[in-house]
């Protein structure tokens, strides 16, 4: 089958048009999009940093971790907790959907939400290590200590943060697409030369 | 790639500069028009009403270009084809990398709600767009070989006696 001239060019208009109603939508709807992002911290929280964290709350976009960690030696001096903006880490759910209402394939709807599944746990990511970075790296040394993290840890949460915050959110929805849509890339590949 | 960027070597001898040479290219740009602005460091400041972006990681375009640099590393291309595509796949992505500084400084400028929406949403996913068009377009513009990749295929190979 021959790719239709200006195949590129177009899609790119399609995308540049849909961008806007996506991030539009995923503006009003992050509390419900982000909920099983939410899911997915208590339980990596529940396997992983039981000790650290007492739970997960969600209102609207924010996502709140209640530590177990004092922030200061008064006694009664409460709990420190750590709000962390899901919409800072889930910029990629529109690009995504963008890109693949745009495209059109057949089982576009299945493409939507099979990327929606996969994007969840890089959201979840990206919020879990901003997290630990902001208890173990950003915050006083009185609280940053009670986390009992070494400095190699340390160092594997910046990293973790750095990628999650630079790299994940806006990679991950491309590379989704790229798998998801491989039919289109043939097509694009049948017919050498710009365009 | 991404862990050498970190690393303060990397930092020391790349990033920074890169960044630098972004501000310095931007604000020569925005001289052309708005004799107010000038560049110190990372840094671009507007004189005029004290306003200043600082280019922090993440809007330097250094990922996005390491994300194409890996993508067109890893399709099956010639290295003539990959380093064509990199020497213009990078100047795209930079260019638009320049226009998205430039406009989050006029941006800035005129609302902070909405320079924060552009600064924090559109502009990244503009940039990733960017990278998997320019991908794209290497994709098609790939000579098509018989093996179905970019490579020259063994039968044209020239054949020793």
């Amino acid at each position: 089958m021959p790719a239709a001239p200006g195949l590129v060019p177009r899609f790119v208009i399609k995308v540049l048009a849909w961008l806007p109603v996506a991030f539009a939508v995923w503006y009003f709807t992050a509390p419900v999009l982000l909920w099983p992002v939410k899911l997915v911290l208590e339980a990596v929280c529940h396997i992983g940093f039981r000790d650290l964290v007492r739970g997960v709350e969600q209102s609207g976009a924010a996502l709140t971790f209640a530590t177990s960690l004092s922030p200061g030696e008064a006694a009664g001096a409460g709990r420190v907790t750590v709000d962390i903006d899901g919409l800072l880490y889930s910029y990629g759910l529109p690009l995504l959907a963008a890109l693949v209402l745009a495209a059109r394939e057949p089982g576009w709807p299945r493409k939507l939400a099979l990327g929606y599944a996969v994007l969840v746990p890089v959201i979840a990511w990206g919020v879990m290590a901003s997290f630990l970075k902001s208890v173990a790296i950003a915050s006083p040394p009185l609280v940053a200590s009670q986390t009992g993290f070494s400095a190699a840890q340390r160092e594997v949460i910046a990293f973790a943060y750095q990628f999650g915050t630079l790299i994940l959110p806006t990679v991950a929805p491309a590379v989704a697409w790229v798998v998801m849509h491989r039919r289109l890339l043939e097509r694009l590949r049948e017919r050498s030369g710009p365009g | 790639m991404f862990g050498a960027e970190l690393t303060p070597w990397g930092q020391e001898y790349f990033v920074v500069p890169w960044t630098n040479a972004l501000a310095a290219i931007s604000t020569s740009l925005v001289t052309l028009f708005d004799a107010n602005v000038v560049a110190a460091g990372k840094v671009i400041q507007s004189t005029a009403s004290g306003f200043a972006v600082s280019i922090e990681a993440g809007c330097n375009g250094v990922e996005a270009t390491i994300v194409l640099v890996a993508a067109m590393l890893a399709f099956p291309a010639s290295w003539k084809n990959k380093l064509v595509g990199l020497a213009a796949g990078i100047v795209a992505v930079q260019g638009l990398n320049v226009i998205r500084v430039i406009s989050l400084f006029y941006i800035g400028q005129w609302s902070a709600q909405v320079f924060e929406w552009a600064h924090l949403y559109v502009w990244q996913a503009l940039i990733m767009l960017d990278v998997l068009i320019v991908w794209l377009v290497w994709v098609r513009m790939l000579p098509r070989t018989a093996d179905g990749d970019g490579r020259v295929p063994p039968a044209a190979a020239p054949v020793s006696a």
